[in-house]
């Protein structure tokens, strides 16, 4: 009896009969699917997506980033029809749109500009979402990184908040004690490290690329900066290298950190009783020197998709419509004005004006397609430079040659 | 003739010392998964606290986790059934053929385990778009056949090389043909052993993420998917996540508890020959 | 069956890359990029060091055990069952249980360390620590695989062998040594090569626990091909760096396999 007979014989006869027997469930033709990050936020997004349009059913699959990221990678590289609407920040949304993976949506936007009265987005919040002119995405939350700190601490000591980094290296060193650290970092590779050295990058280097794409990350001024960066992290909580937005944000909950850099989006949870440990003891300011990292995300519509584009559209719409986005203003910064300005909003939640001063300081991140790809070595080498294994000035020297030999590869410098 | 009383006592108490270290991070999860964040995440750690089945109720009752467990259940079922057969009867012929041959095929089909399966869910994925399978359980059940197939044949040909020749010999003289020698022989000697392959094969199935990632969908999500979706961005989904690990563990708890007795009996007849 | 390693295996021989789109056959030109890169060696190196410092504490902890709990005449059964639960735990979530175990100061051993007046090193911040604290990870999830099937190995040998021994003279650990473990020795190159090929695999508890960092300290080469992989959008030399993973872990195993059978012939 041949072995591979067998085996030949029974898979082929599973594969055939299988469906059969369980029945393999067909696809619904009206379900769409969408896929999508998760955080609180997006899940209030997801619900309204469900309900958005009557008679069609929408599957809403909300995961982390990277995960998410994976799945529409997998899929959409392979030219799936499955998923038709698709998550995107201002970093992935360049990737997708460049390998042609989402639909331009302005004709949609035309056609549906007053019944979703769409006027109401400032260019400003559109413009990230554009390629070659065209637009792509749904903006569904404006987010920034704001300076969070405790109040209660620095009026004990009778300090005020930072305005230069200097500043707050000298205030993180003098709050600095073993059980709590003068400051919180978040330097897990890849997506926390890139935005925590955006900041030093942009507020005291020359940023992360010149107008030609060449890296300015590793001139003397940007070198100084990721100095500072590592010299900042002296006073930093324990296991900041390995620390992504929930270690630091448990940190400053939990009374273990004095202050720091975090998404405006974590504002709300330090008045959550049921995470917090220091109720109304945290304040915010803009990031001392400004330049901040700032984003936002929304959602596109898949190039591949068989489904009616018309209904798509309106599923997306009608989540980032003036209700929806009312109804999650405490979990994000919502990018229609008429929200924006609500005095009842910015009454109920503390955090707005340092939100909308971040913001209007903030720094958006390179729009470069390869930036997510980019982000790997370089962190990787900031992290080697911060942790002692190599100089930060050969640290980013190395991620220089590495980043311009990718983007060569990429057609970039001709 | 194993020792007396007097080494038998403190031989216990380090076995169960150590298997109370071990335990640790599952008794920690379980209590993380009754705590508010608040509690859970506490510095200096709380032992003391008002518990909370919120979480355990949200993930079983409100985000319909127990519609996941079908899923999970037909998935991992059908694994084991297709793994074990083919297993048992490529297993089976392997023995009987002579060790080089044997070796050689069995290394070629190991080198599926030794590939790093991250990039074996991007083939997977376009084959099941090409049979139009994605979202099937079929497909699902295939990816996993295929990738538990090498340990399944390697651990039961363990099991068939014990079984005496002499046995298949007396067998073929009283006329039996190929296939009677196999099922009316040969397998009833390596029953235990179908136990043994059976756990590991359901283990790898019930908790496969990655290719369950991939290729299932909305009408098929198994639980570790289903789980990895709170695995992110606010800690509540923490304490949900560790609830729903929690919960996910009891069925092959109780899988294992029914066939302890086989189990060990059945890696003591067979693996030894790998 | 081997449908999708021949696949990943033709996108190795093409410059697959989803970031440029480009899809073109460049035959090895992959495989010569990759081996001149000192990533690889670096990580190779880095992964056959942690791979056999928790394969080797698996084993020898597994040993030591399965031993104990053969020497044991009670409670043996309710023992195995609870050894074996860290292997039941979803490895998705298994990986967050050690984050909330290792993490700084909220974690539970700094936490117990703290209260208890000692200042905690930083498990996951400290490069050294993080390997350990890698290694050790491993081993929590993997050492009960290795308690079962040593354990029901040893019910196995031979009675009249041991007692044979045992009115020689021989003491518990001479047992152990001279008699048991040669008896068991096809069983023990199982475990070992089955775990070899998983460690190399290792990946998401890693990738949770420490992200491959501080700096590069923990980053393994199956967090190397996801970085090529889904960070680059490489697909091409990815799935290359996954033939040669595979390649050398064959070898690896080969090679201890024809070591132990060095003079049986055909045993394996």
């Amino acid at each position: 009896m041949k072995p591979e007979g067998i085996n030949r014989r029974y898979v082929l006869r599973a594969a055939l009969a299988a469906p059969v027997i369980l029945g393999g469930p067909a696809r619904a033709a009206g379900t769409i699917q969408m896929i999508s990050h998760r955080y609180p936020a997006l899940e209030h997004y997801a619900e309204v997506m469900r309900g958005a349009v009557p008679g069609v059913t929408v599957n809403t699959q909300l995961m982390p980033i990277d995960k998410a990221m994976e799945l529409a990678t997998i899929a959409l590289s392979s030219k799936s029809d499955t998923p038709d609407i698709v998550y995107a920040s201002d970093t992935t949304f360049q990737t997708f749109v460049r390998n042609g993976w989402f639909r331009p949506v302005d004709d949609l936007w035309a056609k549906y500009k007053d019944e979703f009265k769409l006027d109401d987005f400032p260019d400003s919040v559109l413009a990230p979402f554009r390629h070659d002119g065209q637009l792509y995405v749904m903006p569904h939350t404006l987010n920034t990184m704001m300076f969070f700190y405790r109040k209660d601490l620095f009026d004990q000591q009778g300090k005020a908040p930072p305005t230069t980094i200097a500043e707050y290296r000298d205030l993180a060193k003098s709050f600095n004690s073993p059980m709590r650290a003068g400051t919180i970092s978040c330097l897990k590779p890849v997506d926390a490290a890139t935005n925590e050295a955006h900041w030093y990058l942009n507020a005291l280097g020359d940023g992360w690329f010149d107008n030609d794409w060449r890296p300015s990350f590793n001139t003397a001024k940007s070198v100084a900066a990721i100095e500072m960066l590592k010299e900042v992290t002296k006073y930093a909580q324990q296991g900041f290298t390995a620390a992504a937005n929930d270690e630091c944000t448990i940190a400053l909950q939990q009374d273990t950190a004095t202050m720091g850099l975090q998404w405006a989006t974590r504002a709300k949870s330090m008045d959550d009783p049921n995470k917090s440990r220091i109720l109304g003891k945290i304040d915010w300011v803009k990031p001392p020197q400004g330049h901040g990292r700032m984003g936002g995300d929304g959602y596109a519509i898949s190039a591949f998709s068989k489904q009616d584009p018309d209904v798509l559209f309106r599923i997306i719409a009608t989540s980032a419509g003036q209700k929806s986005l009312r109804d999650a203003a405490s979990l994000m910064i919502p990018p229609r004005k008429s929200v924006l300005d609500d005095p009842d909003l910015v009454k109920a939640n503390r955090f707005y004006p340092a939100a909308l001063a971040s913001y209007e300081s903030g720094t958006r991140a390179p729009s470069l397609p390869e930036f997510n790809a980019i982000g790997e070595f370089v962190t990787r080498r900031i992290l080697q430079g911060v942790t002692g294994e190599m100089t930060v000035k050969q640290a980013m020297d190395t991620a220089a040659s590495e980043t311009e030999t990718f983007l060569k590869g990429h057609g970039y410098y001709k | 003739m194993r020792g007396g009383h007097r080494t038998q006592i403190p031989l216990f108490l380090a076995l169960a010392g150590f298997t109370a270290v071990n335990l640790t991070p599952v008794i920690w999860g379980f209590l993380t998964s009754i705590k508010q964040p608040v509690d859970a995440f506490a510095v200096p750690p709380r032992f003391i606290f008002a518990p909370t089945f919120e979480f355990h109720w949200q993930v079983w009752v409100e985000k319909g986790f127990w519609h996941f467990l079908i899923n999970s259940a037909v998935i991992s079922v059908g694994t084991v059934v297709t793994s074990v057969s083919i297993g048992t009867m490529a297993a089976y012929g392997l023995s009987r053929l002579s060790s080089t041959t044997s070796r050689g095929l069995l290394f070629g089909l190991l080198a599926m385990r030794m590939f790093p399966h991250i990039l074996l869910a991007i083939p997977f994925f376009v084959l099941a778009r090409i049979l139009g399978l994605v979202n099937t359980y079929p497909a699902m059940i295939l990816a996993l056949v295929a990738i538990n197939q090498p340990f399944t044949i390697w651990l039961m040909r363990g099991f068939f090389v014990d079984v005496p020749h002499e046995l298949y010999e007396a067998a073929e003289i009283d006329g039996c043909d190929a296939w009677q020698v196999f099922s009316r022989v040969a397998l009833p000697v390596v029953r235990p052993g179908l136990w043994v392959t059976a756990l590991f094969s359901l283990l790898l199935a019930y908790n496969e993420f990655l290719f369950a990632l991939v290729l299932t969908g909305p009408d098929t999500k198994t639980l570790p998917v289903a789980i990895a979706e709170y695995g992110g961005e606010d800690i509540n989904y923490w304490s949900l996540s560790a609830a729903a690990a929690i919960g996910i563990m009891l069925p092959i708890v109780v899988f294992m508890m029914a066939l302890q007795r086989h189990l060990v009996r059945g890696l003591a007849l067979g693996a030894v020959k790998g | 069956m081997l449908f999708p390693l021949g696949y990943a295996l033709w996108l190795s021989l093409l410059n697959y890359d989803l970031g440029s789109g480009s899809q073109e056959f460049i035959g090895l030109g992959n495989y010569r990029e990759l081996l001149n890169d000192a990533r690889l060696w670096a990580t190779l190196l880095r992964t056959v060091g942690i791979v056999l410092s928790a394969v080797g504490l698996e084993f020898c902890l597994g040993l030591l055990i399965a031993y104990g709990l053969y020497r044991l005449t009670f409670g043996v059964r309710a023992l195995n069952l609870l050894l074996f639960l860290p292997n039941i735990v979803t490895p998705v979530v298994a990986a967050l249980f050690l984050r909330w175990i290792f993490i700084g100061r909220w974690g539970l051993v700094s936490g117990l360390l703290i209260g208890w007046g000692i200042f905690p090193p930083d498990f996951l911040g400290d490069p050294a620590w993080a390997r350990v604290t890698v290694v050790l990870a491993d081993a929590w999830q993997f050492t009960p695989f290795m308690i079962l099937v040593l354990y029901a190995g040893l019910n196995t040998v031979d009675q009249s062998q041991i007692e044979a021994a045992q009115i020689d003279g021989a003491g518990v650990w001479m047992l152990l040594f001279r008699i048991m473990l040669p008896a068991i020795r096809p069983l023990i190159v199982f475990v070992l090569a089955i775990r070899l090929m998983d460690a190399f695999r290792f990946f998401d508890t890693i990738y949770v626990l420490t992200g491959g960092g501080p700096g590069t300290a923990t980053e393994t080469i199956t967090l190397y091909t996801y970085a090529l992989a889904f960070r680059l959008l490489q697909v091409g030399k990815a799935c290359a760096l996954g033939v040669l993973t595979l390649l050398f872990v064959a070898v690896l195993v080969a090679t201890m396999i024809r070591i132990v059978y060095r003079r049986e012939k055909g045993a394996f």
